[in-house]
Formats: C-alpha cells, sequence, structure tokens
C-alpha cells in the first residue's frame, strides 16, 4: 500500500471541511426566539464549570432573547433568568433546536 | 441524618448569609439586623464583607454576609474567601442561612446540593418570589418546602416580610439536614421552559438592548454621571472650600504669626481638606454607582460595553471602575474587585489612573484660561480627556500582549431582572465607600500635604525676615501703606518659599524638565503635586508672589492667570506660553501624582510591584509626551519667546 501523503488529492473530493464528521450547532448560532435543548459543554476548565454552575447543563432548555451590538456577547434565557454569554462561550454549548420561535 | 445535637440557644451564633451575587443576601442582612453593620475585612486581603449583630432574647446572632458564590469552586478572590470562611473551623460558622433567589430556583437548587455536602445546620431563605411570579416561573412553595429537607422561609427583600420569622428560626433550634425527599428541580417546576408572556424586563431590555437606542441610552447614563459627579458635587465642595477657610482664619486669629500658624493653617488643615474636599464627588459618585447597579442597568452596560472593551485587552466589567475613575481613581481602584479574572483586574487597576479625575481639572482651567481663547479652551479639554482614555486603551492592550498575556478571562453573567433601588442599599454603600476613602486616602493625602508643607516652609532664614521687616519699616504707616505692605508679605512669602528645601529639589531637578521647557517654578509646582494634585495651583500662587489663590474648577483666579502670562526668566524670556501650558498640561493627564492612588493599587494588588510599576510608566510616559511636545513645537516655532 503506498504511503497515503504521497497520494495527490483526489480532484472528485469535496473541501477539506466538509469531510469531518458534522459538527453539532453550538448557542454561538442560535437564532433568536427559537429554544433550544443543551446536549453537551465541551472541555472541563474553568468556564465548562463555571456554566455548569449558571445552569447550562444537558437538557436544559435555553432560548436566545438578543445579541449585543455587533453580535457579541449573546443574551441568553434559561431556566428563568437571563444569562449573557460572549461568543467564544456559546460556542462551547452544544445544542439541539427543540421548538422554533413562537 | 445531621447526628450534632442542637446547641442550647443562649450566648453567640454566628450565621453565615452564603448565596450567589444578586441573591438579595445584602437587604436581608440589613432586615435582619437594623442598619448596624460593619464591613469587615478578610484577614491578608482586601475583600470585603459586611457583618452585624441582633439580639434575641439571650442569644446575639452575629451574622456575616460573605462574597457571593455560585458553587463550590472559585473563579474570583471574593468566592475564594467566601469559600474559606465557609470550611475555615476558626471562622466558627454555625449555621448557614442559604440565600436562594426563587426566579432561577433550578439553578440554585444545584448550589445547595452542593452547601449541604458541607455538613453544617442550614436553613434556606428564599427570596424574589415576586420576580419568579413576573417572570412567568411561578414556585410551588408548599411542595418545594416538602421535598427539600431542609427549614425554607420565604422572606421578600424589599418589604422586608417574613424576616422576622426567620430570625427567630435562626436564633431557635439548629434544625437538621434531611436528605430531599423528591427531585427538588421537579419539585420547583422545572416543567416550565419558556415564559408564556414578555415580562417588564423583556419591554425594557427592548428598548435597552436595542442595537441602536442602547448605546445611545448608554451615553446618557455616562453622561449624567459626569454631570452628577462635576455640577452637582459643586456647591458642596464649595461649602467645604469655605468651612476650611474659616477654620484657617479661626485658627489665625486665634494663633500667632509663626510655625505653628502656618502648620496648623497650611499643613494640617489644607490637608483635611484636601482629602475632604473629594468626599462630595465620591459620595455622589458612588450612590450613582448603585443605584445603576441595584436597577439591574450596570450589568446591561458590561453586556453592551464587553466587545469595544475586550478589543483594548479589558472587560465589559472595566466599565464600571474606569467610568468612576474620571471623579477619582481611588473608588475606582477599589471598584475593579468586581474583576473575576485577575489579569483583566490589574490591568484596569493599572490603567484607571489615566482617566482624568477631577483634581486634575483646575490645573486645567487655569492653564487653558491664560493661554488659550475660549473657543480653543474647550476642545482642548475634550482632547485631554480623550488622551487620558486613548493613552490607557494602549497600555491596557499592551499589558494584556505581555505581562498580563495568557488565561481565559470570562463573561458569563446574569443580567438580572430590573427592580427599583432601595435608598438603604444604597445609603448604606455609599457611607461605606465614603469612610473606606478617608480611612485610606484621607490619611495619605493629609500627610502627604504635611510634607509639601514642611519641604515648603523650612529653612526660614532670618536674613529675609530683616530684609522685609526694613522694607514694611519704609511704608507709609496707616491705609496708605496697606496695599504697599500686603504686596511685601506676598513677596516675602514668595522668597521664603525661593530659599525653601522645595524650590531647591526643584532647581535640581529643573534640567530633567527643561527639555519639557518648565522653569523652576513650575517644576516645584509640578513637583508639589506629586502627593497630590490638589497642590499645584496654591503652590504656584504663592511662587509668584500672590498670596493666597484657591483652586477652581470653573472659575480661575485671574491674578494667577495674568502672573503666568507676564512671568519672564531671569534672561528675559517668557516663562510660559501657549505650548509650555500644553506640555505641562499633558504632563499632567499623563502623570500618576495622588499618593492616594499609589495607596488604593498597593491595597488592592497585595504587593508593591503594581502602585510602582503604575507610577514609574505613567510618569515615564507623561515626561516624554511632555518633552515631545515641547521640543516639535519649539521646532515649528511655537517656542516662549
Amino acid at each position: 500500500m503506498p504511503d497515503a501523503t504521497t497520494l495527490p488529492p483526489a480532484p472528485h473530493l469535496p473541501p477539506k471541511a466538509s469531510q469531518d464528521v458534522p459538527t453539532e450547532p453550538t448557542l454561538a448560532s442560535a437564532a433568536a426566539g427559537d429554544l433550544y435543548e443543551v446536549l453537551g459543554v465541551d472541555g472541563d476548565d474553568p468556564l465548562a464549570r463555571r456554566l455548569q454552575a449558571a445552569g447550562v447543563w444537558p437538557g436544559a432548555a435555553i432560548e436566545l432573547l438578543t445579541r449585543a451590538p455587533f453580535g457579541d456577547p449573546l443574551l441568553f434565557r434559561l431556566h428563568g433568568y437571563r444569562l449573557a454569554l460572549r461568543r467564544s462561550e456559546a460556542l462551547r454549548v452544544r445544542v439541539r433546536r427543540v421548538e422554533e420561535r413562537p | 441524618m445531621n447526628a450534632a445535637p442542637p446547641l442550647a440557644t443562649a450566648g453567640r451564633r454566628r450565621v453565615a448569609l452564603v448565596g450567589r451575587a444578586n441573591s438579595g443576601k445584602t437587604s436581608l442582612l440589613m432586615h435582619l439586623t437594623g442598619s448596624l453593620q460593619r464591613p469587615v475585612n478578610f484577614p491578608g486581603t482586601s475583600v470585603e464583607c459586611v457583618e452585624g449583630d441582633v439580639r434575641l432574647g439571650a442569644t446575639t446572632l452575629c451574622i456575616v454576609d460573605l462574597p457571593g458564590i455560585a458553587s463550590l469552586e472559585a473563579h474570583s478572590r471574593d468566592e475564594a474567601e467566601a469559600l474559606r470562611h465557609l470550611t475555615d473551623p476558626a471562622a466558627a460558622v454555625d449555621v448557614l442561612c442559604v440565600v436562594l433567589d426563587a426566579s432561577k430556583l433550578i439553578v440554585e437548587l444545584r448550589l445547595l446540593a452542593e452547601l449541604r455536602r458541607l455538613g453544617r445546620p442550614m436553613l434556606v431563605a428564599l427570596t424574589k418570589i415576586d420576580v419568579a411570579t413576573a417572570e412567568g416561573f411561578p414556585v410551588d412553595i408548599g411542595r418545594l418546602q416538602q421535598a427539600l429537607g431542609v427549614p425554607l422561609l420565604v422572606v421578600n427583600g424589599a418589604s422586608g416580610a417574613g424576616i422576622d420569622a426567620l430570625r427567630q428560626r435562626l436564633a431557635g433550634p439548629l434544625p437538621d439536614v434531611l436528605p430531599p425527599v423528591e427531585r427538588a428541580d421537579r419539585a420547583a417546576g422545572a416543567a416550565a421552559r419558556r415564559a408564556v408572556a414578555r415580562s417588564r424586563t423583556d419591554r425594557i431590555d427592548a428598548v435597552l438592548l436595542h442595537p441602536l437606542l442602547g448605546p445611545i441610552v448608554l451615553a446618557l447614563v455616562v453622561l449624567a454621571m459626569f454631570q452628577l459627579v462635576f455640577a452637582v458635587a459643586e456647591p458642596f465642595m464649595g461649602w467645604i472650600e469655605a468651612a476650611q477657610g474659616l477654620l484657617g482664619a479661626g485658627i489665625a486669629a486665634l494663633v500667632p504669626a509663626g510655625t505653628l500658624r502656618s502648620f496648623l493653617v497650611d499643613g494640617l488643615v489644607n490637608g483635611v481638606g484636601s482629602a475632604l474636599v473629594f468626599v462630595p464627588q465620591i459620595a455622589l459618585l458612588i450612590g450613582f454607582v448603585t443605584v445603576v447597579e441595584a436597577s439591574g442597568y450596570m450589568a446591561r452596560a458590561v453586556f453592551l460595553l464587553d466587545r469595544l472593551l475586550r478589543k483594548v485587552g479589558l472587560s465589559g466589567r472595566s466599565f464600571v471602575p474606569l467610568a468612576s475613575s474620571f471623579a477619582c481613581a481611588i473608588p475606582g481602584i477599589v471598584g475593579s474587585r468586581i474583576l473575576d479574572d485577575e489579569r483583566d483586574r490589574l490591568a484596569t487597576i493599572a490603567v484607571a489612573p489615566l482617566m482624568s479625575c477631577s483634581a486634575r481639572l483646575p490645573v486645567y482651567v487655569v492653564l487653558l484660561a491664560a493661554f488659550f481663547p475660549p473657543h480653543q479652551a474647550g476642545l482642548l479639554l475634550f482632547l485631554l480627556y480623550l488622551l487620558g482614555v486613548v493613552v490607557a486603551a494602549c497600555v491596557a492592550l499592551l499589558l494584556k500582549r505581555t505581562v498580563l498575556r495568557g488565561g481565559v478571562s470570562m463573561l458569563a453573567m446574569e443580567l438580572p431582572v430590573y427592580e427599583r433601588p432601595r435608598l438603604r442599599v444604597v445609603a448604606a454603600h455609599t457611607w461605606h465607600a465614603v469612610r473606606s476613602f478617608l480611612r485610606m486616602a484621607g490619611t495619605v493625602i493629609l500627610f502627604a500635604t504635611v510634607v509639601v508643607w514642611a519641604l515648603g516652609y523650612f529653612p526660614r532664614p532670618p536674613a529675609i525676615h530683616d530684609r522685609f521687616e526694613a522694607l514694611r519699616a519704609e511704608t507709609p504707616a496707616g491705609d496708605d501703606g496697606e496695599a504697599q505692605r500686603e504686596r511685601l508679605d506676598a513677596q516675602e512669602a514668595a522668597a521664603y518659599l525661593e530659599q525653601s528645601w522645595l524650590a531647591s529639589i526643584g532647581r535640581t531637578v529643573q534640567p530633567v524638565f527643561a527639555p519639557a521647557g518648565f522653569d523652576w517654578r513650575t517644576t516645584v509646582g509640578v513637583l508639589a503635586a506629586f502627593p497630590a494634585r490638589e497642590l499645584v495651583v496654591p503652590t504656584l500662587g504663592t511662587l509668584f508672589s500672590l498670596g493666597e489663590v484657591e483652586p477652581s474648577p470653573d472659575v480661575p483666579d485671574p491674578r494667577l492667570t495674568a502672573a503666568l502670562r507676564a512671568a519672564r526668566d531671569a534672561d528675559g524670556r517668557r516663562t510660559m506660553n501657549g505650548l509650555v501650558a500644553l506640555a505641562l498640561m499633558v504632563f499632567f493627564a499623563l502623570c500618576s501624582q495622588c499618593a492616594g492612588t499609589l495607596a488604593a493599587i498597593r491595597r488592592e494588588t497585595h504587593s508593591w510591584r503594581w502602585p510602582v510599576f503604575t507610577f514609574a510608566y505613567m510618569t515615564v510616559l507623561a515626561w516624554a509626551a511632555a518633552v515631545a511636545i515641547y521640543q516639535v513645537g519649539s521646532w515649528l516655532g511655537y517656542g516662549p519667546a
């Protein structure tokens, strides 16, 4: 079997990014008014634990209320209160959309 | 099951109020104890909390309001101290009063579950039931009470309802902590996932967080703060200065002229006045910040500004300390405690003194009035303020790229519901801030003023005295010679100052400032300003033989402006002109000239590194900028002729 690195890229393959496992949507790409369910928080660092303590845990329902000017930070509602997250923080939270804007 | 037997109800019992920031602990403490509280410092730290006592029959409850925590993991120094206090046997907390905010009950229950692991007797005070209902997430109290296994008392931080029952319960037999009988989050009504209707806070946010209206409102709020700090504080500051003048005159009437009188009037009274004169501004500023904070708007300001401030290496939370610093850097530096990331906090502290504080204003006003027409003066004043902001942004960015690099700063911040601020909370906060300012900065400013007085007063060569006595003897007696004698008095004061240690230091140091165009007198003024800027205008007044000159933030003394314009060096060149004045103002804008600020930085950072660094970089920067302006200006032909 020839060394894989020596092979020229197959011209018919789509660009590299879509070869990866399809990435789950994160809170960073949430749409205002839609309701999401938290699937998990990536990483195990102070930020991840802080998000935990703030109620961002699997199963929690979370809704994007608004974005600050220029789109960052973002304001969410979960468990009945409002939580502001930077885009970089929201990127860590994997979600699934469960309800469209009513 | 907790096996510890209930303690006797007699004696002293230590209660710790534990909960998140914003859960309503502070107003609960006020209701529990009346208003008799004292701020306490955790040993070895600047973390401050409030405690108060209340007697119930034979029991004295000693209640401490710990800094807010979100979990048993600390992210900031405040949280670390709160946790240490909870687990430290020396703190001897007898019972935890866990304050839970009903409006985010599910998250709060997670914290409660963690706190149960501490194995301490505890009870729950549930606040903000009304908020939870208004937000569309009502709480079933009966079911929750059953589920928790911990005594639950509903209290209202605004009206004080339920406080009596809580107080009785805290003083009564200690409760056992039972395991929960039902999953508390189910009991709390986790089924409600989405609010049914828009709440009042949603409607207010629609305006205040609007992409266009939001920033406009924010600008108006900042403007209102400036107006309050500068315009409203003005008459109060006038009264303090008037009282200082009266006291000085009173002492002058009682104490004969000489060293003692000068020490009392120019050293002591002037020093106390120099510190007290800031109190109205600080009180108004803290009062305003507390109102904005308690109303829920401050978190919105942080939300709106986070991105902008992050671009210069700071955080949205830096906004509050930096905005405060336009009045006085000291409350700003103390206020930087709200920054939970240590690097952000240090960067904020290091640049806070660059915000043009109110003590710089009288210097600007004198120099602008002396050398610039009104239409230019306004613009220049604005540019001087802007200069501080721009330089602060550059320094913060540089710090975050070098010594303060790394780390992940977090926002993850709650935006509370809008509430009407409670007067008692605002008054208590303001009082604490003023007291801590006077205790820390007041003493340093007083000491510095006395030192500058001594340097400017001694030594007093008798030759000067003899010379002026002889001159005075030549003046015609009675009213005719009065004006002449007054002029001689002023000249004598100037002669003494010219011979003083301060002047010797000024002459020695002057070559350093020569490239910036400062003569020795300006240098003495600059040096006198190092402990506290408010000393520069009176010092210049004495140096230019004017007798008493009071600093003023709006109307400069016309004699001083005229003297500054007319002053000439020994070689006949003008001492000052527009270019020198500009260099001097820029020097003041950038230089770290306030012993109180450095003391505050020392206290807040627990090291000499940061005050020394701040002093050094600001002074070097100020000197370099002043030199650059003077040299470039002279080259362009704007130098003094």
